[in-house]
């Protein structure tokens, strides 16, 4: 539009271009003249968490669709290299025929991308049997500004030469740079798959079995406590291994549930639909935190209490636990909001605001308390992005 | 020194030439002398010491127990060596988090066995774990043997207090899985002392495993012990560890441990499967299985935890071992994905051939961390140590052009940074340089270490094979 000078400290209101590069090189051009323009450039993938945040409109929308793909997979080393636009989904298709799997289970598992979920710092329930994203990323390499392409880490799964930017990369939300290319740990597909869910009238019971069950012997995939408006305490653990062991863990598991006064019974999709709520949570607000785990417990039991409250998801394993508000009246769910993720950061935890209905974005930014160290992490964002064109206003901290 | 000493008193500053000569070399083979020591007791005096040296642009090196083998420990530069001796207490043992808080200076084994009554441990174990500290696991991102199943140091740590430069004190992460914001913490692991000084550590605990089964495995050749690493993994059992060693490593091992190897096995494997006790005779069996169906002459698994710990022993005292073969070593930490291990071990031999050297190899084969042990004799000159390093230098750049590392949890120090271009492009550098720009403007923090410096590194100009 002739006449309209665009500006990065005032936000146009519209996307202007949208570019799909179709490689690291093309994607880093696109990063380079944006720099040089000061144009302001919003990364998508499948485009499944642009809730995060509070990003205004860009003037490039960068989609990462066509660098995807499985670069390579080598089975007998157990790693695998894909394009950031490639599809958890479609990387799990391509590792199961050779037997493998990636150990992830992120929200939105049927559409989000290696490169938003690696961004996103996006994790499920298996974080603590398998590691997280952070632990599984041994390598990338990503599109800066300034349109060089950096590499940090490799092939191998131990590495030590030079600073760990994978890191740094992870839970960035695309602040940094563009991540065209993810090496990742994969593991063999376990031979048995079990799993049971277990009702308690009390959230100490749930808990206390649950926390039994984390320090098994026969270490579990999931352990994860929902408690939902209507209804009872729910514990669902799922085992995956060699026969002997998921039994096992499953034999413990229904002992200790028992000797807890629950009340056990087979496992369905219970642990997709607990993993989902992020992406059902549209209406209200959703509140995800990180606790000790001793934490959980009196985290739990106070938010159950809470007005607004709808739903209560928490990974017992690692300690992320995710509220999901509801109410009529908006004042009340900001109000409850924030006094959750405060409540975290005072037991020593930290939180987020994950989502929030669309006409509560402005009134309830994603991130109402800032982590420690703050300022170093707007030193980095200014080293990697001097211009501040990549995903401005996504993050408080950057 | 009379700064210091004002600063912090004559009890935490050592100066005196015969005190400083004992902090010029630490597990590797460059040494250079501080100007001073300094001893804190707390984060306030390193946070003061900071400051100091901000104000007077001193170079500042953290130390452990000096049993880092990249040279992190050396003020190559000059500047105050910090050791951390005295911060060496456990703060807290949170069992119902599974979290404990450490100071830098605690030893590595004494948390494990600090925390064993609560039927817990950390799970990193270098092999120098008796002796070297967490503070500088954390700066070292140290690994071990157990690694392949459960990860290196990073992997373990959620919190870190952190002086930066300019005496500013920065509490990172904590008892929580992660924190919002970059991931400093996991930025900060690894970064060999040249962040900040870090003075708490949260540190994951692991539940310890029921129960372990331990198999020695003797092969008539190290081709036959590298292609049952990858049939093992292939098959799917993923053990605790997995470690190879050749037959100049065993002999050593046998005349200084006693660890009952084989004399004379071309390679011998130890794997190590652990957890649930129902599900381990299954995996032993495997194991077994595709040992014997790769030539294996003999496979011994441990029947009592002496046996074990005796097998073990073997492996943990090899490079203690060496001296039995040679007046020094040099040892190498490169990373290869572990279904090149034959020929980059056949190449790693030749390469010690080509310079007259012998070389031993005790090494993380499930990782594909090698550790060639280049043996050499300085007593016949300067040139000795010189072959070793060319020696090295081959057997690195082969493990880079294999898609490797050339350090897997040695760290690059002063020893490999000139070497850092033959992994890492410019653009890939100046990142990492952003990173470095930010935590530490002045550079104050262990200089001379990871970037190459043109002052040492005019000799090596390499074209960067990184892909």
């Amino acid at each position: 539009m002739p006449g309209i000078r665009l500006r990065v400290d005032r936000p146009v209101t519209a996307t202007v271009v949208r570019s799909i590069p179709a490689d690291a090189a093309e994607c880093a051009r696109v990063l380079a003249d944006a720099t040089a323009d000061r144009r302001t450039v919003r990364i998508t993938g499948s485009g499944t968490k642009s809730y995060i945040g509070d990003i205004s409109a860009t003037d490039i929308e960068l989609a990462t669709e066509r660098i995807a793909g499985v670069i390579d997979h080598v089975p007998a080393d157990l790693t695998v290299t894909v394009g950031g636009g490639a599809r958890i989904a479609d990387v799990a298709a391509t590792l199961a025929r050779a037997g493998q799997f990636l150990p992830l289970d992120p929200p939105h598992a049927d559409e989000a991308t290696v490169g938003g979920v690696i961004a996103a710092n996006s994790n499920g329930f298996w974080r603590a049997r398998y590691g997280g994203v952070r632990d599984l990323l041994i390598g990338t390499r990503t599109a800066l500004a300034d349109g060089t392409v950096a590499r940090a880490g490799g092939l191998v799964v131990k590495n030590v030469a030079g600073y760990d930017l994978d890191k740094l990369l992870v839970g960035s939300f695309g602040t940094l740079g563009v991540i065209v290319e993810a090496t990742l740990k994969v593991l063999p597909l376990p031979e048995k798959t079990d799993g049971l869910i277990a009702r308690f009238a009390s959230p100490g019971d749930a808990f206390a079995a649950a926390d039994t069950v984390v320090r098994a012997a026969a270490r579990v995939e999931a352990c994860v406590v929902q408690r939902l408006a209507e209804g009872a305490w729910q514990l669902a653990v799922q085992a995956r291994g060699g026969g002997p062991t998921v039994e096992r863990a499953l034999r413990d598991a229904r002992r200790e549930i028992t000797a807890r006064h629950g009340d056990a019974t087979a496992l369905g999709d219970d642990l997709g639909r607990m993993r989902e709520l992020p992406a059902r949570a549209i209406d209200g607000a959703l509140v995800r935190v990180s606790l000790p785990l001793a934490a959980s417990v009196a985290f739990a039991e106070n938010a159950v209490r809470i007005d607004s409250f709808a739903a209560l998801v928490v990974d017992a394993a690692s300690g992320i636990a995710r509220v999901h508000l509801v109410n009529d009246d908006d004042d009340a769910v900001i109000r409850d909001a924030e006094a959750l993720v405060l409540s975290a950061r005072m037991v020593g935890g930290a939180g987020r605001i994950e989502r929030r209905a669309e006409h509560l974005r402005s009134r309830l930014p994603t991130w109402p308390t800032r982590p420690n160290g703050d300022f170093l992490m707007r030193r980095i964002k200014d080293a990697f992005d001097p211009a501040g064109i990549l995903e401005p206003g996504r993050s408080a901290f950057a | 020194m009379r700064g210091l000493v004002a600063l912090l008193g004559p009890t935490k500053v050592l100066g005196a030439h015969d005190d400083l000569l004992l902090y010029e070399y630490d597990g590797a083979v460059d040494t250079a002398t501080p100007d001073a020591v300094v001893l804190p007791e707390s984060t306030a005096d390193v946070a003061a010491l900071a400051r100091f040296c901000h104000e007077h642009a001193v170079p500042i090196v953290p130390r452990g127990a000096g049993t880092g083998l990249s040279g992190g420990a050396i003020p190559v530069e000059g500047g105050v060596v910090v050791s951390f001796a005295r911060m060496a207490r456990i703060l807290e043992i949170d069992v119902s988090s599974l979290r404990a808080v450490v100071q830098p200076g605690v030893i590595n084994l004494h948390l494990s066995t600090a925390v064993a009554p609560h039927g817990l441990y950390f799970v990193p174990d270098p092999s120098s774990q008796k002796a070297c500290t967490l503070g500088g696991n954390v700066a070292e991102n140290s690994g071990g043997p157990h690694t392949l199943a459960y990860g290196v140091t990073t992997n373990h740590v959620t919190g870190i207090e952190i002086v930066l430069s300019d005496g500013t004190v920065v509490r990172l992460g904590g008892k929580a899985v992660e924190d919002e914001g970059y991931d400093l913490v996991g930025s900060s692991v690894g970064s060999e002392g040249t962040l900040g000084l870090v003075t708490e550590i949260t540190v994951k605990l692991t539940p310890l495993p029921e129960d372990k089964r331990t198999l020695m495995a003797a092969f008539p050749t190290m081709d036959e012990a590298s292609e049952t690493v990858s049939a093992i993994i292939a098959a799917g059992v993923v053990p605790s560890a997995i470690e190879m060693m050749d037959q100049l490593a065993t002999q050593a091992v046998e005349a200084s441990v006693h660890a009952g190897y084989p004399l004379d096995a071309g390679g011998i494997l130890l794997v190590e499967v652990d957890g649930a006790r129902d599900g381990l005779e299954d995996a032993r069996a495997r194991i077994e299985e595709i040992c014997r169906a790769h030539a294996a002459s003999e496979v011994r698994v441990a029947t009592s935890a002496l046996e074990r710990e005796r097998l073990w022993a073997g492996r943990k005292g090899a490079f203690a071992a060496m001296g039995r073969l040679s007046p020094d070593y040099y040892v190498q930490d490169g990373v290869i994905p572990r279904t090149r291990l034959p020929d980059i071990l056949r190449l790693v031999k030749d390469a010690g051939t080509r310079h007259g050297l012998q070389v031993a190899n005790v090494f993380h084969a499930g990782d594909g961390n090698l550790h060639p042990l280049i043996l050499f004799d300085s007593r016949r000159g300067p040139d000795e140590l010189e072959r070793a390093k060319a020696a090295g230098l081959e057997i690195l750049t082969a493990c880079v052009e294999a898609g490797g590392s050339i350090t897997g949890e040695h760290g690059v120090g002063m020893e490999k940074n000139c070497f850092m271009p033959l992994q890492f492009q410019s653009s890939d550098l100046a990142a990492m340089r952003r990173l470095k720009d930010a935590f530490d403007p002045p550079g104050l923090m262990n200089p001379g270490k990871i970037f190459p410096t043109p002052s040492r590194c005019r000799e090596f100009a390499f074209a960067s094979t990184a892909r």
